[in-house]
């Protein structure tokens, strides 16, 4: 599986030169700055820095790169634990217990689970990658619609984690926001929903819908609040406590490695990747959790869950791009885009003629990871000043600063526009107890859900007995039905097990 | 005799929402049909509709509550005010966003904030506006630098 020629050559390139290495940091922290920006996404941070290396050699420009990549994909947890807002797809299921986490004065904690689960997850996904990434390839190669539709139905299985007071209302907004999911033009043609509006043909702009009903909507509740966090007390920002936010996610080894597997494999599928595999990491944490209960009330391993989850599919798409030349998102994209530019073709290819640069990027990822530890909570420290910034200030300011982000995305009012609407919406909904997190997930899978159904009712012409001749697709229903059935049956026995323990409190 | 603290009432915001709601998943099943009623254009956007209508109805019941704690009228005006001060700060927003590109995004950004926070609570005037003019400054500069698209502006 390792070719350690290739291995020993990677190091020596690595440790040859200096230049491999001093674009780690800057490339670090300008990837936390632009993901911790909202609207500004980490592919747009890293298409705009894509002309700087012209002027690199090939692996500097890449280290570059995937240091950019790598410090974004954590930048973007900072405002989803501080301000509900988050700024990727792939931060959703960070904010469900993130954002409590910080109400109740754990900010500090919060911010440090999150790093954590970051580093561990990146690290673990690209030791994964360095032993699976000849087998993820050949994996992602045998993925047809229907096991995408598989996928996407996993990741609606959170709405049963999602669904608040009222598991009526609940489903309701995963209904509803599946709906506002498949509106616009589908993957066969036909307009819906767009009622005229020319940018409602792409459908709902997801980002700043996913904005205005999470962040702008828990903006305006706050108008009659004074802070952030209520108690004076509880507003510190300690050093300490991130520190014990690190230390508390390495107690939860089983859910980092969960969620990094969970995240390479579904990272490596093109097109789904991160914005996925948050959510069933999430989903699978909770289902699996003693105190169930407490999640999306501030249980911190809902913030690592999903945090292992989105920073381990950097790994995963990676292992595709690298693989099989595909790009399974922008980021990606932006990369083979810089192999390009270099006169360098992705794929089979240069994997087979080029493992040693292989291996010297995959090695300078644990680099990234590891030096993400630092510099990440330097960054976390000055970014958690926000919890002492009184919110009649703060409420305007991030308010405007969304409203930009969500321009910025389109460079049409198309964004500001779906962000007001979202927020009004939202606000509503949170009032009367509706959980948006679940039109969240419906609005992210709606589309993909109706695009791998209407392909999979295309290639089988309706024929049920089509899925007896996708063997992944069924292994993918069978996981999911064996975690049901194994949840259901632990909580049975530890129902069992609890009622002679209250039969003896009692008597 | 019933207890008169217990007499069953609407929640007519709970039912507005809802009737929202409702009526976005109608006028999409609607317009999806008006489209076509082939598979392709169906099979998903049909069946969800449906269920979100059943499960609307199931919903519907919970907009009539046991009103058992009765606020006094000092709660109620207490409540109304607060609300109202989400509805200004909305309409606030709704209208910066509107107005960004007629009247450029360096004037909105600056009279939202300002208002902004005088509806959030700042009395200081001065306050307001070096604030409000500090901060629009920093944000037009700062997204003119990373985003590629060109902000229309007025005055900056």
């Amino acid at each position: 599986m390792l070719d350690l020629p290739s291995i020993g050559s990677a190091l020596s390139i690595l440790t040859s030169s200096l230049t491999a290495w001093i674009y780690l940091i800057p490339g670090l922290l300008i990837g936390l700055f632009f993901g911790a920006m909202p609207g500004v996404s980490i592919t747009m941070a890293m298409a705009i820095f894509l002309p700087l290396t012209l002027y690199m050699d090939f692996l500097p420009a890449i280290i570059f790169l995937t240091a950019i990549y790598t410090g974004a994909g954590f930048g973007g947890s900072v405002p989803a634990v501080l301000l509900n807002i988050p700024g990727t797809s792939s931060a959703v299921a960070t904010t469900f217990d993130g954002y409590p986490m910080a109400r109740r004065g754990l900010h500090n904690q919060a911010l440090g689970v999150a790093l954590a689960s970051s580093v561990i997850g990146t690290l673990t996904s690209y030791v994964l990658l360095l032993f699976l990434i000849a087998p993820v390839s050949s994996v992602v190669l045998r993925m047809g619609p229907l096991e995408m539709f598989a996928i996407a139905v996993w990741g609606m299985m959170l709405l049963g984690a999602l669904t608040g007071s009222s598991i009526w209302r609940g489903l309701l907004a995963g209904v509803f926001g599946v709906l506002l999911g498949t509106v616009g033009m589908n993957t066969a043609g036909y307009i819906r929903g767009t009622m005229g509006v020319p940018w409602l043909l792409d459908g709902v702009p997801t980002i700043p819908a996913m904005m205005g009903l999470l962040a702008a909507s828990q903006l305006l509740n706050l108008v009659n609040t004074r802070y952030l966090i209520e108690d004076e007390a509880d507003r510190k920002i300690s050093f300490g406590h991130i520190l014990d936010g690190l230390k508390l996610a390495a107690s939860y080894p089983l859910i980092i490695v969960r969620g990094a597997g969970i995240g390479v494999v579904i990272g490596a599928i093109p097109g789904v990747g991160s914005s996925i595999s948050n959510l069933i990491s999430y989903a699978e944490t909770r289902r699996n959790a003693r105190d169930a209960d407490t999640f999306g009330k501030g249980n911190p391993k809902g913030v690592i869950a999903a945090e292992a989850a989105n920073s381990s599919s950097e790994g995963g798409a990676m292992a595709t791009m690298l693989a099989l030349g595909i790009p399974g998102g922008g980021a990606t994209a932006i990369l083979l885009a810089a192999f390009a530019m270099h006169n360098i073709i992705g794929g089979p290819r240069f994997i087979s003629e080029n493992q040693d640069i292989v291996y010297a990027i995959i090695f300078s990822n644990f680099a990234q990871a590891l030096l993400l530890l630092f510099v990440g909570l330097g960054f976390v420290y000055a970014a958690s000043t926000v919890v002492r910034v009184p919110l009649r200030y703060l409420i305007p300011s991030v308010l405007v600063v969304s409203t930009f982000g969500a321009y910025a995305i389109q460079g049409s009012l198309a964004g500001p526009i779906t962000l007001f609407v979202f927020a009004v919406i939202g606000w509503a909904m949170v009032r009367y107890q509706y959980p948006v997190a679940a039109v969240v997930v419906g609005i992210l899978l709606g589309r993909l859900l109706e695009a791998n159904l209407l392909r999979t009712w295309q290639i089988s012409r309706g024929d049920l007995g089509y899925l007896l001749e996708r063997p992944g697709a069924i292994l993918i229903f069978g996981l999911m039905l064996l975690s049901i059935v194994v949840t259901a049956y632990t909580r049975r026995r530890r129902t069992r097990s609890a009622a002679p323990m209250v039969g003896e409190v009692g008597s | 005799m019933k207890d008169p603290r217990t007499r069953p009432v609407v929640d007519w915001g709970h039912l507005a929402l809802l009737t929202v709601i409702v009526v976005v998943v109608v006028a999409y099943l609607l317009d999806a049909r008006a489209t076509s009623l082939n598979t392709n254009n169906l099979l998903l956007v049909q069946p969800a509709a449906i269920l979100a209508l059943i499960l609307a109805a199931i919903v519907l019941p919970q907009c009539i509550r046991r009103d058992a704690d009765r606020q006094g009228a000092t709660d109620r005006r207490a409540a109304l005010r607060q609300v109202g001060r989400v509805a200004a700060l909305a309409c606030a927003f709704g209208a910066f966003v509107l107005s960004l590109e007629t009247v450029g995004f360096d004037l909105a950004t600056f009279l939202f904030v300002a208002l902004g926070l005088y509806i959030c609570g700042e009395r200081t005037l001065w306050l307001i506006g070096v604030f409000s003019a500090v901060f629009t400054v920093a944000i037009v500069y700062g997204y003119q630098m990373l985003v590629p698209y060109p902000f229309p502006l007025a005055v900056l």
